[in-house]
């Protein structure tokens, strides 16, 4: 009887301890937290606390404002739904890089990173999330080169695409400064003229 | 899924095959390439995207006309001033088609032929192996319980092995005619029981000492998250990259989660789940991928019927809990790792592309940190072109490898060790 009893207890912590679930969901306790927590707000932190207070704080720069090192802001604004007049007001402006100072492998990293995904790593508009029509990206991005659509789109337009958004496709202007499009679009650009010689030259 | 036998699945397969080929002598291939040139930029076969989904067309407007669909290629502007029907299009899709004037009848043919085709492929049953590959649950401890059975057997059958031999013993003793006295029952065993109790000292200690050394670290945490958003899904079987997302691990000491408006780059367009395998969570649960996706929806403020008026900046954030948390009293930079250091992400947050929900992989103690500054060796090499120029100020350590007295360098001589690189 005793024997037995034990024996089952011995089963049930055996069992306890082995069926245990390990998925941790809670991040623990500390042990005097000294200087553990920040006193400070922590990025990502709320800052609901201060709107109680009065105090405004949105996390965006000051309107007029602009970040050291970069470049002048773009100086057209984002058409209104369904209109198309700043759109094509964008074809004018001109690349404010001095195009043969920018460093072509960093470009290409920033395009490699933002627009790949879509626009594919030989910027034929088949990125590994289009995949031919097959991939899980329902819309066709724009065929960058290849296509004389986008081939003798000047640059200005394509970086109001990529400031404010075309149709499908998102603005870049969160991830990408203004400097940091503008490289890209030259990157682009340069990628478009190195495959129309090499075309003409084939063609000879 | 339908079950289907591999005859009637053969017989539907001819009949598709049939219904493709018959008819007008159209390379379903040339529509494709034309499809997918001109018009897969804002139409999908299946769902609305920038304009309305393509299929079954010809049930719809004045379309089973080609020659009106050519005309409203060549011009839609013109053609919606007089069509009642594709001016509501207008008002529903928020801007005016494109003008295709180039095309010619025979390549809307083309176009709507391979519409046809594929909405009937895609109606037709599919054969097993076109499902979705690679299904798998996750095996939760399922180890452990097998681990724990088998000792729990074994230590069984050893308390058995051992009764039984001392019954023997008895036994035989017996026939022997030696007295000797009542043998005591194991639980009151003097030997076993302090066998035990060392046992349970070491075991208990360890576990002791285990939970105290971890107070106010989380190794393994994996909170459950606001939308079941899984990095397998998105950097594993997509390719995303990780900077994508977390552009700030390249420029600054924060690696920034993605605001909405980020997600909503791709979801704008991805309204459901369906490309990739199924989803559970770590209780084996199923997820439905698509009502994640509609999560997402909500806190953008967007609706997927009505995509052209959507206003990001009616987004609300999305409250994801924090995983790695470094207590205050420690700096810690991504981009000195992840940019000078080129340390992969994988290093020091495990395979992120196999987890669908994040859990912290490294116990990030100062003895992990120190440790690994001990070991990484640091790329000294530069000249004009590549490599780090800062490193030039260590000229003894440059003469000391050109001496042959050091090999390399780590972290730890270039002062990684110090206490106030972190602490400060
Ligand atoms: C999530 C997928 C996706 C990503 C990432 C993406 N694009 Fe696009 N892009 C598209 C789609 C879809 C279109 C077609 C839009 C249309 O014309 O309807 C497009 C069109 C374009 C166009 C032509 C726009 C026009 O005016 O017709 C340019 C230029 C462009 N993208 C540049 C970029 C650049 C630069 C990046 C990286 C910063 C980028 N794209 C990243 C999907 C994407
Ligand atoms: C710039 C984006 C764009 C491109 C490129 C485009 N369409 Fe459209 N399409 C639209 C929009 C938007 C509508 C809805 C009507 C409107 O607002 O003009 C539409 C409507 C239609 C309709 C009517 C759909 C219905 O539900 O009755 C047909 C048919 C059509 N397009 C065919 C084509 C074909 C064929 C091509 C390629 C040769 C093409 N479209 C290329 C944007 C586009
Ligand atoms: C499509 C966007 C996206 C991509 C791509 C992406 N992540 Fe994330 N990541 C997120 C979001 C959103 C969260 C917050 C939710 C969560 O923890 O799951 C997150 C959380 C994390 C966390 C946990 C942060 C914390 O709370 O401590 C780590 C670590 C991480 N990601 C690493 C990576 C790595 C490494 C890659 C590349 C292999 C990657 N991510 C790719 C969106 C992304
Ligand atoms: C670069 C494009 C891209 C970005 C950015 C992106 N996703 Fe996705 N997302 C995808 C793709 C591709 C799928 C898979 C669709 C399929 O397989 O049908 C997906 C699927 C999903 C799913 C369903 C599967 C799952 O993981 O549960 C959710 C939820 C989701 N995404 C949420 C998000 C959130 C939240 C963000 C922002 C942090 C985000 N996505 C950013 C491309 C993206
Ligand atoms: C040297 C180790 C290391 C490497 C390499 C590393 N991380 Fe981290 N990561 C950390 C630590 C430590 C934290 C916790 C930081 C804190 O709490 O202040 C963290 C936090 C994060 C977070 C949470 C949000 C934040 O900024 O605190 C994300 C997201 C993240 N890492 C993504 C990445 C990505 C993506 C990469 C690769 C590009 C990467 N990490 C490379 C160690 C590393
Ligand atoms: C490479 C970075 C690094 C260096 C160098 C470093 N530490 Fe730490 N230290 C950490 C981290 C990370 C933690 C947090 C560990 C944890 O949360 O368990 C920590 C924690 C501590 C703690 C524990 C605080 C507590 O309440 O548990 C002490 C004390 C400490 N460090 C002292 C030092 C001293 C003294 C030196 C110099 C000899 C030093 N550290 C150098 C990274 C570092």
């Amino acid at each position: 009887m005793k024997k037995s009893l034990i024996i089952l207890t011995v089963i049930i912590t055996v069992i306890a301890v082995a069926s245990c679930n390990r998925v941790r969901r809670t991040p623990g306790r500390t042990y005097m937290p000294d200087m553990t927590y920040s006193r400070a707000y922590e990025s990502y932190a709320s800052t609901d606390a201060l709107k109680k207070e009065g105090v405004f704080y949105n996390a965006r720069p000051v309107t007029g404002t602009m970040a050291r090192g970069d470049e002048m802001p773009f100086p057209i604004s984002e058409d209104k739904p369904g209109d198309t007049v700043n759109y094509f007001a964008s074809r004018q402006v001109k690349n404010p890089l001095n195009v043969a100072s920018i460093d072509m492998t960093e470009a290409e990293r920033l395009y490699l990173v933002n627009c790949g995904i879509c626009h594919g790593t030989k910027l034929d508009g088949n990125g590994p999330l289009y995949k031919g029509g097959d991939g899980p990206y329902p819309a066709k991005p724009a065929t960058l080169v290849g296509d004389a659509k986008y081939e003798s789109m000047p640059e200005g337009q394509m970086f109001y695409s990529a400031t404010y958004g075309k149709n499908m496709m998102g603005s870049y202007a969160s991830q990408l400064t203004t400097k940091e499009r503008w490289m890209v679009i030259a990157y682009i650009k340069s990628k478009q003229v190195k495959v129309a010689v090499t075309d003409t030259t084939a063609k000879k | 899924m339908i079950p289907c036998k591999p005859t009637s699945r053969k017989l539907t397969l001819f009949a598709f095959f049939i219904f493709i080929f018959s008819g007008i002598q159209l390379s379903a291939q040339d529509g494709k390439a034309l499809f997918q040139q001109h018009c897969a930029v804002c139409h999908n076969i299946f769902k609305p995207m920038t304009g309305p989904e393509l299929m079954n067309l010809e049930e719809r407007g004045p379309w089973s006309d080609h020659n009106k669909l050519l005309e409203w290629v060549h011009n839609p502007a013109a053609f919606m001033a007089k069509d009642p029907y594709t001016t509501g299009l207008h008002t529903q899709y928020g801007i005016i088609m494109t003008p295709f004037p180039d095309l010619t009848l025979k390549d809307v043919d083309a176009i709507v032929s391979y519409i046809n085709g594929e909405v009937a492929a895609k109606n037709s049953p599919k054969g097993p192996t076109t499902g979705v590959a690679g299904e798998e649950k996750p095996s939760t401890s399922s180890n452990a319980v097998i681990f724990g059975v088998i000792s729990l057997i074994l230590a069984i059958i050893a308390l058995i092995l051992m009764q039984v031999n001392s019954n023997l013993k008895k036994l035989s003793d017996d026939k022997e005619g030696i007295l000797r006295p009542e043998p005591v029952p194991f639980y009151r065993n003097k030997i076993y029981i302090a066998f035990v109790s060392i046992i349970l000292f070491i075991v208990g200690g360890y576990y002791l000492t285990k939970g105290a050394i971890g107070l106010g670290r989380s190794e393994g945490y994996q909170p459950i998250q606001p939308i079941y958003y899984s990095h397998k899904v998105h950097a594993g079987i997509n390719q995303i990259n990780c900077l994508y997302c977390h552009g700030g691990a390249w420029e600054s000491k924060q690696a920034s989660i993605p605001s909405v408006n980020v997600c909503m780059n791709c979801h704008k367009a991805i309204n459901t789940y369906e490309k990739g395998p199924k989803l559970y969570d770590e209780d084996g649960k199923e997820i439905d991928g698509t009502a994640e996706i509609q999560k997402l929806y909500k806190y953008a403020g967007f609706d997927p019927k009505n995509s052209s008026s959507w206003d990001p900046s009616k987004a609300q954030p999305i409250s994801w809990i924090k995983i790695h948390n470094l207590p205050d009293y420690v700096f810690f930079s991504h981009e000195q790792h992840v940019r000078v250091g080129k340390v992969q992400c994988q290093t020091c947050h495990g395979e992120i592309t196999a987890m669908n929900e994040v859990k912290q992989f490294a116990e990030l103690s100062m003895g992990w940190c120190v440790n690994c500054h001990r070991q990484t060796k640091i790329d000294f090499n530069y000249d004009s072109t590549k490599g780090n120029k800062f490193y030039s100020i260590y000229e003894k350590f440059h003469d000391d490898i050109k001496a042959g007295k050091m090999d390399s360098i780590t972290v730890k001589d270039i002062g990684g060790l110090e206490c106030q690189k972190c602490h400060y």
